[in-house]
């Protein structure tokens, strides 16, 4: 947004300028939460994979969690929408709010939770018997709907809103192993935006892909976050630096220090947080 | 500086390497800055040639850190702490030079004093030397120490050799109305004392970078992060 700013002959150069306006100065506000985690412990059988982690998520923002290998960064992911349950012996202590609502209430069914969280993982998981078109609305059948009309809107919606509607349109009946990998993983978004969740959790997304499928889905990302809230877990620094707006780092099982990615990445806190991200770990 | 090895180690040694040469660069400035005055303050036209002469090889070290500098951003996408001090020496390289784009100044400005019979009046422009010196020298150690407190320092001195400048070029346009003989003498030293009076902010700009690299602090223009 530009002001044009009416000028007289006797204003100098400086001031003729068009100037972009100004937001008038304020305290920022408090971001709206969609995750508020408290003190979340969980152990695989006797292991402690993660620690008294307490984490607030924002909403329609993109939080990354980063840290070495083993930190316990794809558990606390999981917890967010209980597939950490899917391991067998798995115990978890804490709470985490969806909306204010918590996860793990006993009324609560980790079914519906999956649904209002969906997950995209490393490597893309299209159906390998379905075709592009059934990969897409293959949780809403399953959840019952049979409409067809209401089908095909969902599924065009949902491929365009993952970019990647004009690369397949012509391709839906294919199979959706056919599609390159990229392709594969935007296939997955859409699968998993079909079913209109309200978060999107990712696991190492684009670890699997080439510079220009990573810079589609980190563009989508970006677009995303207009409607989602997104929490991802990265090894890749400048991938967390480009796409974040939150920055979470966890060393053995602990968040060490959370908060906004520019201040992570230019000034962290914490000194176990500077020398990770700076590369003097260990 | 740096608190812990890098895993890589070619890392470590681009960053050492660019700094050390950030160092040489002062160095040179320095005493390209003191051959300069010193040539001005003992009529030595020698010294005044030999700072115009450093000044190439702070020209070729400027655009080395520059080309490191980039390298380093490029190959290494370095982050917190290690990006701070890189931005910082770039910074540092572009006033060093500029510091010593004045000292070359001074040194053509003194050789041009020199072919004439001495001026008193040139102990006029000994305090500002003295204290854009002072400055210089504080602001580079801030880098090197990373010391902010010293570094944060430097910059309200600035105010002090500015009117050290004010003063002196009041005595040097009185001198000109009593002596207009000495007409080209005197605007001579009035350009002197603006060029250590720049001297003193690329000090400045040194001392905030410094505070910067080492605090993550941005302390140039107060009033405008008092209200961002």
């Amino acid at each position: 947004m530009v002001n044009v700013i009416m000028t007289t002959p006797e204003q100098s150069v400086t001031e003729r300028i068009e100037r972009p306006a100004q937001p008038p100065v304020s305290a920022e506000p408090a971001p709206k939460l969609t995750f508020e985690a408290k003190n979340v412990s969980i152990w695989y059988g006797e292991k402690r994979a993660i620690e008294n982690v307490s984490l607030d998520i924002a909403s329609n923002a993109v939080t990354a969690i980063i840290g070495p290998s083993g930190c316990g960064k794809s558990t606390f992911l999981r917890a967010l929408n209980r597939m950490h349950e899917l391991v067998p012996k798995t115990r978890m202590d804490g709470t985490v709010l969806l909306h204010g609502e918590d996860l793990y209430s006993k009324t609560v069914d980790p079914a519906i939770v999956r649904r209002r969280v969906g997950m995209i993982f490393q490597k893309s998981n299209p159906f390998p018997t379905m075709t592009i078109g059934e990969n897409v609305v293959v949780g809403l059948r399953l959840n019952g709907v049979r409409n067809q009309k209401f089908l095909n809107e969902r599924l065009e919606k949902s491929l365009r809103m993952a970019a990647l509607w004009d690369e397949v349109k012509d391709d839906l009946h294919k199979p959706g192993t056919s599609l390159s990998g990229g392709q594969q993983q935007r296939l997955c978004i859409a699968r998993s935006l079909a079913v209109e969740p309200e978060v999107i959790l990712m696991d190492e997304p684009c670890s699997a892909l080439d510079p220009i499928a990573t810079a589609k889905i980190e563009e989508l990302i970006h677009e995303l976050k207009a409607k989602y809230t997104i929490v991802t877990v990265t090894h890749n620094m400048q991938q967390a630096g480009r796409i974040s707006d939150y920055t979470a780092f966890m060393y053995l099982g602990r968040l060490i220090e959370f908060g906004p990615t520019t201040k992570i990445f230019t000034n962290p806190t914490e000194k176990q947080t500077e020398d990770y991200i700076t590369g003097r770990f260990g | 500086m740096v608190a812990n090895r890098h895993i890589l180690g070619t890392f470590d040694e681009s960053l050492s390497a660019l700094r050390n040469n950030v160092l040489m660069m002062a160095g040179l400035t320095e005493r390209s800055l003191e051959r300069a005055m010193k040539g001005l303050l003992d009529r030595d036209d020698d010294l005044c040639a030999n700072a115009i002469a450093d000044d190439e090889e702070i020209d070729q070290l400027e655009m080395q850190i520059d080309k490191d500098g980039v390298a380093i951003l490029l190959r290494f996408q370095p982050v917190a702490s290690d990006l701070r001090r890189v931005v910082a020496a770039m910074k540092l390289s572009s006033n060093l030079e500029r510091m010593a784009d004045q000292a070359t100044t001074i040194a053509r400005r003194a050789r041009k004093l020199n072919q004439h019979p001495p001026l008193a009046e040139v102990e006029l422009i000994r305090p500002l030397y003295e204290q854009a010196m002072s400055m210089f020298k504080d602001s580079v150690d801030a880098f090197v120490r990373e010391d902010v407190d010293l570094g944060r320092a430097v910059v309200p001195r600035d105010e002090i050799l500015d009117e050290l400048n004010h003063s002196a070029s009041r005595k040097l346009i009185e001198r000109m109305a009593q002596d207009p003989e000495q007409l080209r003498g005197y605007l001579n030293l009035i350009f002197i004392g603006r060029c250590l009076e720049r001297v003193g902010d690329h000090a400045t700009n040194i001392a905030e970078e410094a505070v910067y690299a080492a605090a993550a602090q941005d302390i140039r223009h107060p009033s405008l992060t008092a209200t961002t």
